[in-house]
């Protein structure tokens, strides 16, 4: 007779969660949290080797002959040029301070997602293949050998973390993890195996200049949109003009907001900005993109799609470049651009035209973000602004990793909006300025197919959104990065579905008082303002004919 | 002297504290060990959005299964901690079982006291509004599915890489709602 089954055993329910060491735990790479590979002719465009089709839920990955050998080579010429990488490797003492500051464990729950442990994957083949200590300790010495299955493990964790890095902050040796996720992605680029929301942008912008494959007609065509509905709403007709030579100003935004809600708007409060003040400018269909996801590939990659910036600006004959709200291009930008290309000679120490203030701090580099320039703007009392416009908003700033972790810019938003809003509440500190959570979709991770993921990843920012939401009636969640503006609402949807996303400059635009405006009733997004809705809509008959 | 209900009650209302800590321990300890101990030790909500939800949620649920009025409330307790566990790493069972756990902890902390007070049959309605509890976290669990669907597919209609040429995807979406609109309104639209 069958043994009677246990409650418990009827169900099939597992409470228990595995229990021994991480690395006698098998990966397992479920739907909702991994990527789609990359497609191999994306991956030939830009002639990136071992170009091949697979799948991460197949056993057999059809990996390159002599994969390994690749992956270990890659390793020891990576340890011999980044001195960093071979002090990462060296000197965690595994102390987990780091441990419970991603967001990824914090919303996953997965230890593995401890940055010290997604260091150890790596850290461990270090141990067990390049030393000696490892290679005759192995495992006593935290040391492993390079398998099918660790490698499959390395690739689902280094594409579960958004290069933040939060962890790097509390980290009392300063190991930044987020180089390691970059060294991580670039030996697993030797194999073919990055996924493809990278592989795909990072081969429109060598074909197209920017991410969305958008050829120049398009990429105007789409401004002129936007311009059409500022007409709309605004009553303003703006001109900008395009690749034009001898502007005095280059403007590089990400592609992100010239396409998709609600990077649109901030935009378009770009342009009613520049028309304001009568900025002398120019947008370039060639130097059309400002994020790089080929930084999310290889150091190398993310050098070629850079090098446009400062072209354009030479063939325009720009004397410096203007660069709008993004996230990553920042970090790009701000930590690698001016030794990743060389500056061109002709172009100057960036002073604004309007207020006159010399942008020292841009002085090598000849690029100044937006929000520096328009906090100098307003400090200036060069914007005429009607911060009542904004008052059914109540503001929240979400801090960027890579403009606040990577560049120190926390006052300048901050100061923008408390300029443009009359509400505004901060997060808690612990979520916010240098200590900011990632909005869990950064790095590439933004596909749809791994929600999962990005949803946990978005966990401990909602929480903190949630909280002011719940406190003081915050709908509003301002930032400063195309991805946020992507991403942020499809978490929000999840998490505290009455926050809304924008850009900074999109509000400053609702705030902004232009010569020859209309009634202003209506918002950038074509919402109509509480309280400003016209008296008569007389005309409305006549549209429709 | 009161009815059982309430003595019940009141039984349930003096080790509240005691069957609510085990509670959390055990959903705390339905994570992996390293992540368990963390859930634990770190009390600051914002540090620890996982421990937030499980504290914010099983204290007032307690409240509302031993004597609570409300079924909206019901669902509201239940929400945050079923909406995390919907998108981690748990099957569909273990993501709502954590509800079940009470039933255990009741039994092994109380169980005698109740049928010592001759309060057996009362405490059958309790197990019952903790199954009731453990069906409305099924429909919470089955709603945050659809809303991560539903994410994925409006994720998935408004990329911006499914138009090839010429159209700025969100101004067609947005002149589209607007027609749509219109015509709701009897009007006759035109789309130029």
């Amino acid at each position: 007779m069958a043994k009677e089954l246990t409650p418990q055993e009827m169900l099939r329910i597992d409470l228990s969660p595995p229990t021994q060491d991480w690395m006698d735990i098998p990966v397992e790479i479920k739907p909702g949290i991994y990527c789609y590979p990359a497609k191999p002719e994306k991956i030939e465009i830009v002639g990136m080797p071992n170009p091949h089709e697979w799948n991460p839920l197949d056993d057999d990955w059809n990996l390159p002959e002599g994969w390994k050998e690749t992956f270990l080579e890659g390793m020891r010429e990576r340890l011999d040029k980044h001195r960093s990488f071979k002090i990462f490797m060296d000197i965690c003492v595994r102390c987990g301070a780091c441990a419970d500051k991603c967001h990824f464990f914090l919303g996953s729950g997965d230890p593995k997602n401890m940055p010290v442990v997604r260091g150890e994957l790596i850290r461990s083949i270090y141990r067990g293949e390049f030393t000696k200590a490892g290679k005759i300790l192995g495992r006593l010495a935290g040391g492993r050998k390079l398998t099918e299955e660790v490698l499959k493990e390395i690739w689902s964790y280094m594409f579960q973390c958004t290069e933040c890095r939060r962890c790097s902050l509390f980290c009392p040796y300063g190991i930044d993890t987020a180089e390691i996720t970059i060294i991580g992605r670039e030996l697993l680029n030797l194999l073919g195996l990055n996924i493809n929301w990278i592989q795909e942008p990072v081969a429109n912008c060598y074909e197209t200049g920017n991410h969305l494959g958008l050829l120049p007609h398009t990429f105007v065509q789409n401004i002129e949109f936007l311009l059409m509905d500022i007409e709309e709403f605004v009553g303003i007709k703006i001109e900008p003009s395009f690749n034009r030579k001898g502007a005095e100003i280059l403007f590089i935004t990400p592609s992100g907001d010239v396409f998709a809600e609600p990077g649109i708007y901030t935009l378009m409060g770009y342009l009613m900005i520049f028309e304001h003040i009568g900025l002398d400018y120019t947008w370039s269909t060639y130097a059309c993109e400002g994020g790089n996801f080929g930084f999310f590939t290889s150091l190398e990659m993310a050098q070629r799609l850079n090098a446009k910036m400062y072209h354009e600006a030479e063939r325009l004959g720009v004397k410096w470049i203007l660069g709008g709200e993004c996230g990553h291009m920042w970090r790009v930008v701000h930590q690698y651009m001016n030794t990743f290309n060389k500056p061109v000679p002709t172009m100057e120490e960036p002073v604004s035209p309007i207020t006159g203030t010399k942008f020292e701090n841009a002085k090598s580099l000849k690029m100044v973000h937006m929000s520096e320039f328009t906090a100098d703007l307003i400090k200036h009392g060069k914007l005429n602004l009607d911060p009542s416009r904004n008052d059914h908003y109540k503001v929240t700033f979400h801090d960027s990793c890579n403009p606040s972790r990577g560049m120190g810019m926390f006052e300048e938003p901050r100061y923008i909006i408390k300029n443009v809003c009359n509400h505004f509440y901060e997060m808690p500190e612990n979520t916010i300025r240098e200590q900011t959570f990632c909005c869990g979709s950064g790095s590439g991770l933004n596909a749809g197919e791994n929600m999962e993921l990005r949803l946990r990843g978005g966990l401990p920012r909602a929480n903190a959104a949630k909280y002011v939401h719940e406190k003081y009636g915050v709908n509003m969640l301002a930032n400063v990065c195309a991805i946020d503006r992507a991403v942020l609402p499809a978490s929000m949807e999840y998490w505290c579905p009455e926050m809304q996303v924008a850009g900074v400059s999109e509000l400053v635009a609702n705030a902004l008082i232009m010569e020859g405006e209309g009634p202003r009733t209506m918002n950038l997004r074509g919402e109509e303002i509480p309280g400003r809705a016209p008296a008569e809509e007389e005309s409305e008959g006549n549209e429709d004919v | 002297m009161g009815s059982g209900i309430e003595k019940l009650r009141d039984l349930l209302e003096q080790k509240k504290g005691d069957i609510v800590e085990e509670w959390i321990r055990r959903i705390q300890h339905t994570y992996p060990e390293e992540t368990a101990s963390f859930l634990e030790e770190e009390g600051n909500q914002f540090a620890n959005p996982i421990g937030a939800s499980i504290n914010q949620s099983v204290w007032p649920l307690y409240d509302e299964i031993i004597s609570g009025h409300d079924s909206d409330n019901l669902y509201k307790c239940l929400d945050y901690l079923i909406r995390v566990r919907a998108v981690q790493d748990f099957a569909p069972t273990a993501a709502v079982a954590v509800v079940n756990f009470l039933k255990d902890i009741i039994r092994e902390k109380i169980l005698d006291d109740i049928e010592s007070q001759g309060l057996f049959r009362e405490y059958l309605s309790v197990e019952r509004r903790i199954d009731n509890a453990m069906l409305a976290a099924f429909d919470i669990y089955m709603k945050c599915r659809e809303r991560v669907w539903e994410i994925r597919h409006n994720d998935i209609t408004q990329r911006p890489f499914i138009l090839s040429g010429g159209m700025c995807a969100s101004y067609m979406l947005r002149r589209g709602k607007k027609h749509l609109e219109k015509m709701k309104c009897g009007k006759n639209p035109s789309l130029n």
